[in-house]
């Protein structure tokens, strides 16, 4: 970490300045929409773009599937859907100026890529159930939550890191 | 008066084309600040990097203290404000579940993108474990029902549940932000350094 | 010696930074509180109040509805059974007790019509229009003199003496042809109008598009 920070790319912002400025984006985004910012629902949004499209009888018998469906409008055309995709083209942007952008899987040294994607996909099935039983992910319920003093925010947020650090041993491996 | 578009002052066709400005920012920033790297991520569970935690919590404490600042001089009504709703049960298993998809996938959905567009093909995977298991819950909802829907509070903040003032709240909040990143300090110090 | 100072200040720049989030929160809870004040402020009112904008007299009103203008509404602030008994055409009942209903302020909070109150005098009238305006709600008027200045010039207006200037004259009979219009009979049109009289006038339909106010949603 000590390298010349011109030829390390993995040199980031200090971390109060990020948070800063995104609490100033959560400021903003609540004083535009009065909403927070979110994430996972996009990924919702396509879930159930995808369900709708391949077997659409389905999409409309279930009773979840069909919260997110309506007769004129298709479920991406969404604040989240949006929102994500700015995301996407943000992030490109940033790891673009700093040079960090290349196909590759990062992983500790002691684990083979294969373990790390087995366990990215675990993680990821685990994370989108969570966050459709919280109705929400760390930025749309815990962090927007937070911000306007939200009692489920808190809920969350506190139940996600409680239980992270309650299972970080068995999964020390991956990352130590 | 703020919220902007609730209120009709910025019209709603703006909507789309503020969503994707507010998420290139958000995007920019997530990254700038090392939230595609999943190694850093996981490091506060392991003690070797806190700029979750930092980020995190420095973001909530900035953002709270200006909305109930612009609530004060009358920009914004904070009672206009989306509150995330309370499912108590729900907030909690889910919030477990979620807990472990992190520290196993290195990844929340939000960061999980930003790896994904600069190319980490774990967070790719990530991503699509997410599809999978917004598609499982949507498959098993009848199961998953009495969970999502039970135990509703309403839309209540600490100010309900408690009884507190939210200035007090505010400040309390702050001083244990400033506790935290202290101790993060400390333990960062004792804790064997990791080069990722 | 202030680079010295400098990088002594810089190192205590967390502990600085710290501070000021936390003297920031402080002043969250210090700063004096006071009522948030909902609408206008009470100099704005005073102003509107004053304006002899918000009258409209009986005879703009007249040829308003004679000539279908569509910009406007009428409320009648006055109670169900004086409405039932006599009203203007098309108006739309909200008895003052009423006025802050929630069914009722998408009539009155919004900026595609003029909307006009009137009661027996001004005085119900006023007061409506003084709560409306106080909450900011635009194209507010009040009809001057009410139900019974509509009596004493429109419907029954006063013959001008044989004193009066040619305007007098001009008015009065423009007054009559409304009067006829809402359906007063005189003794010299009474045979050639007779078969027209009873036939009501086209009730008119205002949809009032309710102004967006969207809840704020979210969702992650």
């Amino acid at each position: 970490m000590k390298t010349d920070n011109k030829t390390n790319s993995h040199v980031y912002w200090n971390p109060y300045f990020g948070g800063f400025l995104l609490g100033i984006i959560i400021i903003f985004t609540f004083y535009l929409t009065g909403r927070g910012l979110g994430a996972s629902g996009a990924m919702k949004s396509s879930v159930v773009a995808i369900v709708d499209e391949v077997a659409p009888t389905h999409a409309e018998n279930n009773a979840y599937y069909s919260k997110f469906i309506s007769e004129e409008d298709t479920p991406m055309n969404t604040w989240l859907v949006f929102e994500a995709l700015g995301v996407l083209i943000g992030a490109f942007i940033s790891g673009g100026l700093a040079g960090r952008i290349r196909w590759r899987v990062q992983h500790s040294p002691k684990i083979t890529s294969k373990r790390r994607l087995v366990f990215a996909l675990g993680g990821g099935i685990m994370f989108g159930l969570g966050a459709q039983i919280a109705r929400g992910c760390t930025s749309g319920a815990a962090l927007s939550g937070m911000a306007v003093l939200s009692t489920g925010g808190f809920i969350t947020m506190l139940a996600i890191f409680g239980s992270a650090y309650a299972f970080a041993y068995f999964f020390r491996k991956n990352w130590i | 008066m703020g919220p902007l578009i609730p209120n009709g002052i910025i019209s709603m066709e703006w909507d789309s084309i503020i969503a994707i400005f507010i998420g290139i920012c958000f995007g920019f920033v997530l990254e700038s600040s090392g939230f595609s790297s999943s190694r850093k991520l996981a490091g506060v569970f392991y003690g070797y990097d806190f700029a979750v935690l930092k980020v995190f919590f420095t973001a909530a404490a900035v953002s709270v203290i200006g909305i109930y600042y612009m609530d004060y001089l009358g920009y914004l009504d904070v009672s206009q404000l989306y509150v995330h709703p309370t499912y108590l049960w729900g907030a909690i298993v889910g919030g477990i579940i979620m807990g472990v998809g992190f520290v196993a996938g290195g990844f929340c959905p939000g960061t999980s993108l930003c790896a994904v567009a600069i190319g980490k093909l774990d967070a790719w995977i990530y991503v699509l474990g997410i599809m999978v298991g917004v598609f499982i819950f949507s498959e098993l909802y009848s199961f998953f029902e009495p969970i999502y829907d039970g135990d509703f509070l309403g839309n209540i903040t600490l100010m309900d549940s408690f009884n507190w003032n939210p200035y007090w709240i505010i400040f309390g909040f702050s001083i244990i932000a400033v506790v935290a990143f202290a101790v993060s300090d400390m333990v960062r110090k004792r804790v064997k350094k990791i080069f990722y | 010696m202030v680079k010295k100072t400098v990088a002594k200040v810089l190192s205590f720049r967390y502990k600085i930074l710290a501070l000021i989030l936390v003297l920031l929160a402080g002043g969250l809870v210090v700063l004096p509180k006071y009522q948030k004040q909902k609408g206008i402020k009470s100099e704005q009112l005073l102003s509107n109040a004053i304006s002899p904008e918000r009258y409209i007299s009986t005879d703009q009103l007249a040829d308003k509805i004679i000539n279908q203008d569509p910009s406007f509404i009428l409320i009648d602030v006055r109670d169900e059974d004086s409405y039932n008994n006599y009203s203007l055409p098309n108006a739309l009942n909200i008895p003052l007790q009423n006025l802050l209903d929630q069914d009722f302020e998408g009539y009155l909070n919004q900026n595609q019509f003029d909307v006009i109150f009137y009661s027996n005098d001004n005085f119900y009238a006023d007061q409506a229009w003084v709560l409306c305006d106080r909450l900011g709600y635009k194209n507010l008027r009040v009809l001057n003199g009410g139900i019974n200045k509509w009596f004493t010039t429109i419907i029954n207006p006063t013959e001008p003496t044989e004193t009066m200037s040619t305007e007098e004259y001009k008015l009065y009979s423009t007054r009559k042809a409304a009067s006829m219009f809402f359906g007063v009979m005189y003794p010299d049109q009474m045979t050639a109008e007779d078969s027209n009289l009873n036939v009501p006038v086209p009730k008119k339909v205002i949809t009032v598009k309710k102004k967006k106010k969207r809840a704020a949603e979210g969702g992650c």
